[in-house]
């Protein structure tokens, strides 16, 4: 089916991640590291990896601590794969374990590996928090004083406030905006109503419990402290719980009439991680290792959010049909789409885009509209509302379960299924990335 | 169950199990080993045929997970062997400190331990721990034996065995308690430990005997800050006053605090990098004690064919001092 004369195919064999928790639950004084590390152990565990010397590792994080620059390298060291497997820390806010994706991908295709793993992590529970910059520059100062009366000198330029310690922001530096607050703005910009908005949360919960249900995590989702599904699942959730809960976003901007997003329906700070292991039909051969899904392509798009010219996290609905028109494909071609639910209001805004002319003739540069997609293929084992969102996690969820769907489908069908990833992230950008089932 | 070990002392009682009903707190260990002991028989002394037994206790995770941070590793969900020795050592403290126990706890010197573990043990498990004292032999500086605690499943399977082996010095046939803030140590290392292990291994036909320590290329340094010892009982209960500040270990006539053995052996576990999934053996032998702060240096060494990982640790030497060897850790992952 692909257009590329790609000398090999990048094959997805498989993954494994932690359940994915809420922030300040159970893996509360548990670090990035011991996450992935947890992530990447079960993966070893799945696919007999001991002592297996890797091509290499892609992994990363958003909320990231200072000095964790190597912390993939310090998580595949903490398990027992070959301590020789080199690895690369990368990062693109929400999109990053979907890029680990591709740059392994990548260097597969290449040949420049034969096998590889990306990974992503995230803890909001140990979130990086810093001094502020005026402490950190006196502090730097005194570090660098000769003489005891100078040290003191920088010293005694500390007031009280620049002690104060310093979170991860929470929002757009450019705008001030926090992402819900920008993401009110498209939700009011393109009519997606609440009901809409509940009905699609409840569905997330809905297909995650039923997948867990039917066993589909097993092979892909390995318990940690305590842990055996995603802690956010509400099983049980209904509309009217749905329904009962307050907007949150939207509420201080004068362009939200309505405001609609609620903690409902939009996702939790989690902790969490996951992890994809990837290789060349060869290197799968001679271990025995069943091909999931080949990675066909991926496209990455950005917008500009900062003066409104685009909604922030809209870069996803340019990316796709880029994505799509170099594979000669329509949106209508695809049998599963998986489209990370920051906000059930993202997913929708996106979908409406694609439905309308206007946004398709002037936005896009298209004849007509990308059309409509059938919702039952839409996020069918659930997605980050009910999972949870650890940023630089869900990319390598999404991978791992969506190789998983085509892989099945197609032994199910014996037709070859294709399928969509797209996950918008901070400041703008999108990654969007296309699989296409392998089966015997 | 298991029976009673065998014991080389003919005059053996029959084991009585006795059930606590929780692991015992460190501080009253202590407390209790520092009461004298009245009523003891002059004579060979004898080894308490008591064995005691906790049941049901939980792997409890967060403590689990701030013994892997301490040791530099991640926290798995398979429990560092440390984490069982810790749970395990009140319990033979507290069997060690009964007034029918022939040896003054305090003045103990740990010269080496032995773990081996059949299979792994998640965070949140339960646990039973049994602890025993046996096998008293001679030796020249005294007598060792050994306290063996024993982790079994919920099925009683068991999970792991971890011997510890102490000796007890000087006075070969009269074990009584000195008065002596000195003498009143111990349950780990001291001044004398590292001559006592020269010893114990020349005497067990051992690899270094009296030779002098020949430093290996080192692989890293550790550097132990002052409060090491009371990071580490922060997360083993451990309170030894010898391990806890400079002050309370010169009461026991140490001049410096020293570190927990079992903090150093715990550590080289852990920067082995062992497969906790697989069956293990960790095995630690003390030598010279380490003081605080210090530094350590370390040599690393893989020997992949026998799934060995060995670390020697020491510190170096300085003017005419020669270098000192702290302790030799040896982990082996067993089986296929």
């Amino acid at each position: 089916m692909t257009q590329h004369d790609s000398p090999r195919d990048a094959l997805i064999l498989g993954g494994n991640r932690i359940p994915f928790a809420r922030s300040g639950g159970p893996y509360a004084g548990i670090s990035n590291q011991d996450l992935l590390t947890a992530a990447l152990d079960g993966l070893v565990a799945r696919f007999g990896l001991q002592g297996e010397k890797l091509g290499e590792i892609a992994g990363g994080a958003v909320l990231k601590l200072a000095g964790d620059l190597n912390l993939t390298r310090e998580s595949a060291l903490g398990t027992p794969l070959d301590p020789r497997t080199p690895t690369i820390d990368m990062s693109k806010a929400c999109a990053t374990s979907l890029e680990t994706v591709i740059h392994v991908s990548n260097r597969i295709r290449l040949g420049q590996i034969d096998s590889g793993i990306a990974c992503g992590v995230d803890s909001a529970s140990d979130s990086p928090i810093e001094v502020t910059p005026r402490l950190r520059r006196i502090l730097h100062r005194a570090f660098a004083a000769k003489t005891t009366g100078q040290r003191l000198k920088a010293f005694s330029a500390i007031r009280p406030a620049d002690l104060a310690p310093v979170p991860p922001r929470n929002g757009e530096p450019r705008t001030g905006l926090s992402m819900g607050e920008h993401q009110a703005l498209t939700t009011a910009e393109w009519g997606v109503t609440r009901q809409e908005q509940d009905e699609l949360a409840l569905a997330s919960h809905q297909n995650l419990a039923a997948a867990f249900d039917a066993g589909f995590f097993d092979d892909l989702v390995t318990g940690y402290r305590g842990l055996s599904r995603d802690q956010n699942l509400r099983a049980d959730s209904t509309l009217e719980k749905l329904g009962s809960l307050k907007p949150v976003f939207g509420v201080k901007s004068p362009q939200v009439a309505e405001p609609s997003m609620t903690a409902g329906n939009s996702t939790p700070l989690s902790d969490g991680a996951s992890s994809v292991l990837m290789g060349s039909a060869e290197w799968a051969a001679e271990r025995g290792l069943r091909p999931l899904a080949r990675v066909v392509d991926a496209r990455s798009a950005a917008v500009d959010y900062v003066h409104g010219d685009e909604g922030l996290l809209m870069a996803p609905a340019y990316a796709v049909p880029e994505l799509l028109d170099a594979n000669h494909l329509s949106l209508q071609d695809l049998d599963f789409y998986e489209i990370h639910e920051a906000f059930a209001s993202t997913v929708l805004s996106t979908l409406k885009a694609w439905e309308s002319e206007e946004f398709c003739r002037e936005r896009l540069g298209r004849d007509g509209v990308l059309g409509s997609i059938d919702r039952a293929k839409l996020n069918v084992a659930g997605s980050s509302l009910a999972a949870g969102h650890p940023f630089a996690a869900t990319g390598g969820r999404l991978v791992a379960t969506l190789a998983k769907l085509l892989h099945e489908r197609a032994e199910e069908t014996g037709r070859v299924q294709r399928g969509l990833i797209s996950v918008c992230a901070a400041a703008g950008q999108g990654t969007v990335v296309l699989l296409e089932s392998v089966s015997d | 169950m298991q029976s009673s070990s065998p014991q080389n002392a003919p005059e053996r009682m029959p084991e009585r199990m006795k059930d606590l009903t929780d692991v015992p707190s460190f501080p009253a260990v202590y407390a209790a080993a520092l009461d004298p002991r009245g009523g003891r028989t002059r004579g060979e002394p004898v080894l308490p045929s008591t064995a005691y037994r906790v049941s049901s206790v939980r792997i409890d995770a967060e403590r689990a997970r701030d013994f892997d941070h301490l040791m530099g590793g991640p926290a798995t969900d398979l429990v560092h062997p440390g984490v069982l020795h810790v749970l395990a050592f009140p319990v033979s403290l507290a069997l060690m400190a009964r007034r029918d126990f022939p040896f003054p706890l305090l003045g103990l010197v740990h010269l080496r331990n032995q773990i081996l573990q059949h299979r792994p043990v998640r965070v949140g498990e339960l646990v039973d721990v049994e602890c025993r004292v046996r096998d008293l032999r001679p030796h020249r500086k005294g007598r060792t034996f050994e306290a063996v605690s024993t982790i079994l499943g919920e099925d009683g399977e068991i999970i792991a065995t971890d011997v510890s082996t102490y000796l007890t010095r000087g006075g070969a046939a009269s074990p009584t308690l000195s008065a002596s803030p000195a003498l009143s140590a111990s349950a780990e290392q001291s001044p004398a430990s590292e001559r006592a292990a020269r010893d114990t291994s020349s005497a067990d036909g051992g690899r270094a005997g009296r030779r002098a320590f020949e430093a290996p290329t080192p692989t890293g340094r550790w550097s132990l800050p002052a409060d090491a010892g009371r990071r580490y009982a922060a997360v083993s209960g451990d309170v030894n006053p010898i391990h806890m500040s400079a002050l309370s270990a010169k009461a026991f006539g140490f001049p410096r605090a020293i570190a927990h053995g079992m903090y150093t052996a715990s550590r080289a576990f852990t920067e082995a990098r062992v497969d906790l999934s697989r069956p293990l053996r960790w095995d630690v032998s003390f030598d010279a004690p380490v003081s605080l702060p210090g530094t350590v240096l370390v040599a690393f060494e893989d020997d992949k064919d026998a799934g060995t990982v060995t670390c020697i640790g020491w510190r170096a030497g300085r003017g005419d001092q020669s270098p000192r060897q702290c302790f030799t850790v040896e982990v082996t992952t067993l089986g296929g």
